[in-house]
């Protein structure tokens, strides 16, 4: 029941907070235990038992969540960070801070789902669910701006998840699947026509391609992070929001690997466009938020190459980087968020000079741009050159341009710190108080951690990515011979199938 | 009780219609006396909940292959199901007018005899096995129906809706009867099952589906189908809220339990152009529905066109009617009877007594001043427009997936488009009811009874939503009188 309990316990905190509103100290409380209490959840997930009850027996649907592979790593990501976003959103909100903290609180749950789900229907009902809390917390408690953003983030997800439901609907019927099961799906679905396939996995990826984000359906990412609110709390749960990526991972290309293999081409292509088009873009922001977020659209690219190359260690580098950026992304807006505390600005021109008066935040800061843009020792080194190193073995040339991106990085990176704590303006401002040391302390030990401790966690994601190139590898031996050679066919694929849980 | 050979009647499946009738005529002979018409609504309350436990228990007795006048009144579970869904709308329709009808100058006494009167024609509509119950059925559901559209006496467009609810929906009953008329030249029969096998063979085939088409046209003015839809908005937006909660509602679910049977069973054996046509309805329907609702400022008459718009989804389950449809449809309309009579509910609360003021504005910063209702009222908007974990996601996946298995793909993609488009008129209702400040000081009207009817469709549209399996699987097993899955 681990992973059940992973998804209930953030829901019914969040619960809790709303009906515990009017005391605020009580519902702090509340709000960071049920935080805590999913965290540690979130550590029992690898080995759990995977949870399976029937949910709509008339159509195949049942409400499966298994907590091993790739998902034990990014749920565990998510909890970690919801821990420092809900303290800042506790304490730098000011009007409806409860409110707030409900909204996150229900949006890990439905991440929790979307990670976990083993049913294809209940993975698009995760997906579609996480979008209403994201709305209301970039329209309630957003900027000047909210309305125009709020629409353009409903318009962009909404119509992509929604050609992702034509191809989920039709997946099964035309495949003649049991179940929207996961296992019944693999072991039928590439069976299909090779057109058939392409057609479904372009409508599965232009809903994925709007979350993972990838240029050019990107631009309501960069609104989403200028207009939310400047504590930089909903920033984290926008930094955990971009799913696209383990939606091809986990779904698209293991469901439908020979369409997945035609389209990704043109994927990886625009997936490096998408890398150095980030990279551009904070190059030539003044605006602190909108450099975050072309940053951090810059890592996406280079997931989706690391995704679209196809090669194990690229899936494998893929879904770390991206369980690893939510920690050092996420960390960097919420430094972000104390900068805008102190100024009440984030236009870059404001700032300079802040380390000598605030050490400590500068030191911090420092250590996360450094994660940020992939030193070697913090979260999105291993992640970021296994992508890369995987993409190289299949698509070497849109791989030397993602490579671009991450020297641009170098220059992005140091740059912003140069102009926020260094220079030579002496903007004087306080250093770190007791609360923010306690609100990074949770980043620093996921950056070295993701950093250091990588063997461990690939190991629970690569059992998860040999599915994946199992599928592929399905796809292309049946070209050569009959299906079912190479001893894929179903029995033993059945017991393949598992991501390593407790029988 | 039954008299084999005199008259089959079993009064198990009769009972609620029965149910309501008898408490019709209490309420209308008592109803006279009283001053107030919460006497007669407490009276019709009673009777709708008691006809509720006859359905219920019919519906779990393990008796549904019963029937009752041959096979022309049915107890299977469609039947019965729908009957249910019909009683709940009417119940919530009931607590909704309960202190609305004072408020607004519209106490007369025969108000909630009408409305008793008009449910039980959907009641005789939902269990009609042939082509005459289904014709009385629908008369006797449209006549209360006109009345109560112009119940705000003195004012120009109640009036004029009821009149114009009239005059077409006279029409359509005429399109009804006349293609019955031709069903019946072609088969020398008015029993659907009966119908279907005598036209198997091929006789006289154009007539009998000109008859089909006749008896589609009539019932698609009841279900608001384009392009027989033009009444609907008119008359939602002219007609007492109160009156609109349960028209969209109960004649709803009361025409398309009707259209899903003659779909399953007396379509398919008729000319195949006829499902074409049907084609075209509901791709129109989905169309004409979405994009004018996206363009209205007012909310009651956007909920109308939006109203429109889900008939076109129920109409992808009616082209599906033997894959899967009927379950789908079934269910679908039980959650569209609770999402939609909850937003109209809800409207009732914000508007004036007079009906007037449903414009957007009105919204405006209700989840700062009554954020109970601005929550019932985001979760009614978010499962209209098929947000997972409510109903109405539930059901459109289920219509979608019927209209897939049926060889409707491109009809399912035109749904799931048009969805997108919907998600944006419902949540624009969100965005201004979180999202604004509150131009003027709102004053919204308080009732118990209404706070009751919104609370038990907001519980039926979540429990929908989180367990869907129970109840599609009471409504995909069991018996089924006459063909259709």
């Amino acid at each position: 029941m681990t992973p059940v309990f992973t998804i209930l316990v953030p829901l019914v905190t969040a619960a809790l907070v709303l009906l515990l509103r009017n005391s605020t100290l009580l519902m702090r409380v509340v709000a960071l235990a049920g935080a805590v209490a999913t965290l540690v959840l979130a550590v029992l997930l690898p080995g759990s038992r995977p949870f399976s009850a029937e949910w709509l027996p008339g159509f195949g649907v049942s409400f499966s969540v298994d907590g091993n592979g790739a998902a034990s790593v990014l749920v565990f990501a998510v909890a970690l960070m919801m821990i420092p976003a809900l303290l800042v959103a506790l304490t730098r909100v000011e009007k409806g801070a409860a409110g707030f903290a409900a909204l996150l609180l229900a949006a890990e749950a439905g991440l929790a789902g979307i990670f976990m789900a083993r049913d294809l229907i209940v993975f698009y009902v995760f997906w579609e669910a996480t979008l209403v809390p994201g709305l209301l917390l970039l329209g309630l408690y957003g900027g000047e701006k909210r309305r125009e953003a709020t629409t353009k983030y409903l318009v962009y997800a909404v119509t992509g998840s929604f050609f992702m439901l034509v191809s989920i609907l039709a997946l099964k019927t035309l495949s003649g699947a049991a179940s929207f099961d996961v296992i019944d799906l693999m072991l039928v679905t590439p069976d299909l026509s090779v057109a058939t396939q392409t057609w479904l996995f372009v409508g599965l990826a232009l809903g994925m391609a709007v979350k993972l984000p990838i240029w050019p359906l990107h631009s309501w990412l960069v609104d989403l992070n200028e207009q939310n609110h400047p504590s930089g709390a909903a920033d984290v749960l926008g930094s955990l929001y971009k799913v696209g990526a383990f939606g091809f991972f986990a779904w698209g290309i293991p469901l439908l690997p020979a369409g997945a293999s035609r389209v990704a081409p043109i994927l990886i292509a625009l997936a490096a466009v998408t890398a150095l088009y980030g990279a551009f873009g904070a190059i030539g922001s003044k605006h602190l938020k909108r450099f975050l977020a072309y940053g951090s659209l810059s890592h996406m690219g280079i997931i989706g190459v690391g995704i679209f190359g196809m090669h194990l260690a690229g899936l494998n580098g893929a879904m770390y980087f991206l369980a690893a950026q939510m920690v050092s992304t996420g960390g960097l807006f919420l430094v972000g968020g104390m900068l805008y505390h102190r100024r009440r600005s984030f236009d870059l021109a404001d700032y300079g000079g802040i380390a000598k008066s605030a050490p400590a935040l500068a030191a911090l800061g420092l250590l996360t741009i450094f994660a940020f843009i992939g030193v070697p020792g913090l979260s999105n080194f291993p992640g970021e050159f296994m992508s890369l190193m995987g993409a190289f073995q299949n698509a070497p040339w849109p791989a030397a341009i993602a490579t671009l991106a991450v020297i641009a990085a170098g220059v992005y990176g140091v740059n912003l710190y140069q102009r926020v704590f260094q220079g030579p303006s002496d903007v004087r401002v306080k250093d770190l108080d007791g609360l923010e040391m306690y609100v990074l302390l949770p980043v620093v030990v996921g950056v070295l951690w993701f950093g250091v401790m990588s063997a461990p966690q690939m190991q629970r994601i690569e059992a998860q990515s040999q599915l994946t190139t199992l599928q592929l590898e399905r796809v292309a031996a049946s070209g050569a011979s009959a299906p079912g050679a190479l001893g894929l066919s179903a029995p033993p694929m059945g017991e393949t199938l598992t991501l390593g849980g407790a029988k | 009780m039954s008299f084999p050979g005199v008259l089959d009647i079993d009064w198990n499946v009769m009972a609620p219609a029965i149910t309501l009738l008898i408490t019709a005529i209490t309420a209308l002979l008592f109803g006279l006396s009283w001053r107030d018409s919460r006497g007669p609504a407490a009276v019709a309350l009673i009777g709708v909940l008691t006809a509720m436990v006859f359905a219920v228990a019919h519906l779990f007795s393990g008796n549904e292959g019963s029937v009752s006048f041959g096979l022309r009144y049915l107890g299977d579970v469609p039947a019965t199901a729908l009957t249910l869904v019909i009683l709940v709308g009417t119940a919530i329709a009931i607590l909704v007018s309960w202190d609305q009808l004072e408020r607004g100058g519209m106490g007369q006494p025969e108000y909630y005899p009408l409305m008793l009167l008009s449910a039980l024609g959907a009641v005789v509509m939902a269990s009609a096995g042939d082509l005459i119950t289904l014709i009385l059925g629908l008369e006797i559901m449209s006549l209360p129906a006109y009345a109560l559209s112009a119940w705000r006496t003195r004012d120009r467009q109640s009036e004029e809706a009821g009149m114009k609810y009239f005059l077409l929906g006279a029409f359509g009953s005429a399109m009804l009867i006349y293609g019955s008329a031709l069903l019946y030249g072609a088969s020398g029969s008015f029993v659907y099952g009966d119908v279907a096998a005598a036209l198997a063979g091929g006789n006289l085939a154009l007539l009998a589906t000109a008859g089909g088409a006749l008896v589609l046209a009539g019932l698609g003015f009841k279900a608001a189908l384009a392009p027989f839809h033009q009444w609907a908005p008119d008359v939602y937006t002219g007609a007492p809220t109160v009156v609109v909660t349960f028209m969209s509602v109960v004649i709803k679910v009361g025409a398309f339990a009707a259209l899903l049977r003659i779909a399953a069973t007396v379509f398919p054996a008729l000319q195949p152009w006829l499902l074409t046509a049907l084609a075209v309805i509901v791709a129109l329907t989905l169309v004409a529905g979405n994009f004018t609702a996206l363009m209205q400022r007012g909310v009651k008459r956007m909920l109308a066109y939006s109203s429109v718009a889900h008939a076109g989804y129920l109409g992808l389950a009616l082209l599906a009617a033997n894959h899967g449809g009927v379950p789908a449809a079934a269910f679908y309309l039980s959650v569209y009877a609770l999402m939609n009579a909850g937003a109209f509910a809800v409207l009732t609360l914000v508007m004036d007594a007079g009906d007037h003021g449903d414009d957007l504005e009105r919204f405006a910063g209700l989840g700062k001043t009554r954020p109970g209702l601005a929550a019932a009222m985001t979760v009614f908007m978010l499962s209209l427009g098929g947000i997972p974990f409510l109903g109405g996601f539930t059901g459109k996946i289920m219509v979608f997936q019927a209209a897939i298995d049926a060889g409707h793909v491109w009809l399912a993609v035109l749904g799931i488009a048009t969805s997108v488009v919907a998600l944006f008129y419902y949540f624009r209702v969100v965005a201004y009811m979180y999202f604004r400040e509150s131009a003027y000081a709102p004053h919204t009207f308080r009732s118990t009874p209404a706070r009751v009817a919104i609370a038990v469709a907001l519980v039926g549209t979540v429990l929908l939503g989180i367990l869907p399996g129970w109840w599609h699987t009471l409504l995909s097993v069991g018996p089924r009188l006459v063909a259709g899955s």
